[in-house]
C-alpha cells in the first residue's frame, strides 16, 4: 500500500522521498482545502458516522393524534364580553316575558317595522351572541333554556305579558319563528305560549278562582243553618196543621205535608 | 359538515391591543450607512487566504442590539461591495425612514482578495489585490431593522435581500431567534439516538478521529466547510 501511494503521488511532484515521510502532513497536500465553495466529498467513514449519528425523534407509546385534542385555554375576558354578559343577566332579571325566536335573515326595513310594532306593545327586541348567552345561562337557573340558544336567534323581552299581541305581530313576519318562552320564570314551549295566549285575562281568571273558592263557604252557612231551618219549617207546618186540623180534621193531608217538606230538604 | 354548506357565523370580535413601541431608541441616521469598496487605508501587503474565517459558528454579532428584526446568516461566506450596495438600496427603498431604522452588523470590507489576470498559467507569484470582502460566519446577524413596525411588514423585503446573499440567510425577529434556539436545545435533549457525533469524537470511538479533523471536536458535526447542517442535532 505505501508503495502504491508513493507511485500515485510521485506523478504529482516529488513527494515521498524514500527516507521517511509523514502521511499526516503529506496527505494534506492532496485534494482540496478544508473550506471549499463546493460541497466537499466526505470520506466514506465520515459519511457512515454522519448516518449513524443522525437525530432520532422521540416516539411516544401513544401517538399524539390518538389522544384527545388538548383544550385550548380560554383567553382572558375582555371588558366588552363582561359588559355583554352583565346586560344579559339584567335582561333575564328585569323582564317577565322573555321569548326566544329563530331569526332568519330578513330585509332591514322589515326588521325595523317589526321592532316598531312590538315597541308599541312595550316589547323590546334584543340581539345577543350565543357565545355570551350560553355561559351566563348555564350558571343561572335558566339551564333548560340552553338548547334554544343554537344558531341565529333573537330575544323578545317585555315587562308585561302581552303574548297575544306578540303572536299577532310574529304571525305577520314569516322569518321569525317562536321557539320557546320564559314567562314569569316558567318555561313554555311554542304550544304552551299559544295556550297561554288563549287564557282569559287576569281579572276574569281571578274572578273565576274567587267564585270557585267561595262556592264551598257559601254552602257552609246554608249547611249550618239547614238543621234549624228544617226544624222551623216543621214547626210552622205543624202549627198550620193544628190550625187546619181544628177546622178540617184530615190526618192524611197533614202527614204527606211534613214528608214532602223533609223530602225537599 | 360533510356535504353541507357552511353558513358563516360571526362571533364576538376580539380587539388586539396595539403593539407597544416604548423601549425603542432610534439611531441618528435611520438609513443604512454607505460602505466603502476599499478601506480608507488600503492594504499594501497581500494577505493569505485564511478560509477559517468562514468556517464554524460565529462568535460575534449573534444577538440583537438595537433593532427587533434582522437577517441571520445560516452559512459562511464573503460579502463584497456589490452585496452591500444591494442590501443598502433594497432596504432603503422598502423601509420608511421616519418610522423604521436599519443598522449594519457587519464591518465594511477589509479583507483583501487577490485575483490573477485571466488566461495566464500558474506561477509568477501571488496576484494583485482585486477587491475587498468581509467574512461572515454562520449564526451572525448581517443587518438589523427596527422601529414602529411589525415583522409582517419587514419580512418581505428582508427575504428578498436574504435570497440574494452568497450564503443561506433568513429574516428573523427576536422572538423567532429565541424560539429557534429553544427548539435546537429541545432537539438536542430529546434525541433518542444514544450515539452522537460529539460523543464519538470526544471518545475517539472506533478510531474515527483518523477520518475527522481536530476542528470537528468543536464543530460537532453541524458544520462542514462553510456549510451549516441545520438538520443535524
Amino acid at each position: 500500500a505505501p508503495a502504491a501511494k508513493m507511485a500515485a503521488l510521485s506523478g504529482w511532484g516529488a513527494v515521498p522521498w524514500r527516507r521517511g515521510w509523514l502521511p499526516a502532513l503529506q496527505l494534506v497536500r492532496r485534494g482540496s482545502k478544508a473550506v471549499t465553495r463546493h460541497w466537499k466529498a466526505m470520506h466514506f467513514q465520515r459519511q457512515k458516522l454522519m448516518a449513524v449519528t443522525e437525530y432520532l425523534a422521540p416516539r411516544p407509546a401513544v401517538p399524539p393524534r390518538c389522544l384527545p385534542r388538548p383544550r385550548e385555554t380560554r383567553q382572558e375576558d375582555n371588558g366588552y364580553a363582561r359588559l355583554l354578559r352583565r346586560q344579559v343577566e339584567e335582561v333575564f332579571r328585569d323582564n317577565r316575558l322573555i321569548a326566544v325566536c329563530q331569526y332568519n335573515p330578513m330585509p332591514g326595513e322589515d326588521v325595523v317595522m317589526m321592532r316598531h310594532y312590538l315597541r308599541k306593545h312595550n316589547i323590546e327586541v334584543k340581539f345577543f351572541l350565543n357565545e355570551i348567552v350560553r355561559p351566563v345561562l348555564s350558571q343561572s337557573k335558566y339551564k333548560n333554556l340552553l338548547p334554544l340558544f343554537v344558531e341565529r336567534n333573537i330575544l323578545l323581552v317585555s315587562q308585561e305579558t302581552k303574548v297575544k299581541e306578540m303572536l299577532r305581530v310574529l304571525k305577520g313576519v314569516p322569518q321569525i319563528n317562536l321557539l320557546g318562552a320564559c314567562i314569569d320564570d316558567t318555561i313554555l314551549s311554542r304550544k304552551g305560549v299559544e295556550n297561554f295566549a288563549r287564557l282569559p285575562p287576569l281579572e276574569a281568571a281571578q274572578g273565576q278562582t274567587v267564585g270557585a273558592l267561595a262556592l264551598l263557604p257559601s254552602q257552609t252557612s246554608s249547611l249550618l243553618q239547614g238543621g234549624s231551618a228544617h226544624l222551623a219549617a216543621l214547626l210552622d207546618r205543624h202549627i198550620q196543621r193544628l190550625q187546619t186540623g181544628d177546622t178540617g180534621d184530615t190526618g192524611s193531608t197533614a202527614e204527606p205535608g211534613p214528608a214532602q217538606s223533609s223530602g225537599d230538604h | 359538515g360533510p356535504g353541507g354548506l357552511v353558513v358563516p357565523r360571526a362571533g364576538l370580535k376580539q380587539y388586539l391591543q396595539p403593539p407597544d413601541y416604548s423601549g425603542i431608541v432610534f439611531p441618528e441616521k435611520t438609513k443604512l450607512k454607505f460602505m466603502d469598496k476599499v478601506p480608507s487605508v488600503p492594504k499594501v501587503r497581500r494577505e493569505p487566504r485564511r478560509l477559517r474565517d468562514i468556517r464554524g459558528p460565529s462568535q460575534e454579532a449573534t444577538d440583537f442590539t438595537q433593532g427587533q428584526y434582522g437577517i441571520l446568516a445560516l452559512g459562511g461566506g464573503y460579502l463584497h461591495w456589490g452585496h452591500f450596495e444591494m442590501m443598502r438600496l433594497t432596504i432603503g427603498r422598502s423601509m420608511n425612514p421616519k418610522t423604521m431604522f436599519a443598522i449594519w452588523r457587519v464591518p465594511a470590507p477589509s479583507k483583501p482578495v487577490t485575483r490573477k489576470s485571466l488566461g495566464h498559467r500558474m506561477g509568477g507569484g501571488k496576484g494583485p489585490i482585486d477587491h475587498y470582502v468581509t467574512a461572515v460566519k454562520t449564526g451572525r446577524l448581517v443587518v438589523e431593522v427596527g422601529g414602529h413596525c411589525e415583522f409582517g411588514e419587514v419580512k418581505p423585503f428582508l427575504t428578498q435581500v436574504a435570497k440574494k446573499l452568497p450564503f443561506p440567510a433568513i429574516p428573523i425577529s427576536r422572538d423567532s431567534l429565541q424560539k429557534m434556539r429553544e427548539e435546537e436545545e429541545e432537539k438536542r435533549l430529546n434525541n433518542q439516538n444514544p450515539w452522537t457525533f460529539e460523543r464519538v469524537v470526544t471518545g475517539n470511538m472506533l478510531g474515527m478521529r483518523k477520518y475527522l479533523s481536530p476542528y470537528d471536536l468543536r464543530l460537532k458535526g453541524r458544520y462542514w466547510g462553510k456549510f451549516f447542517l441545520k438538520h443535524r442535532v
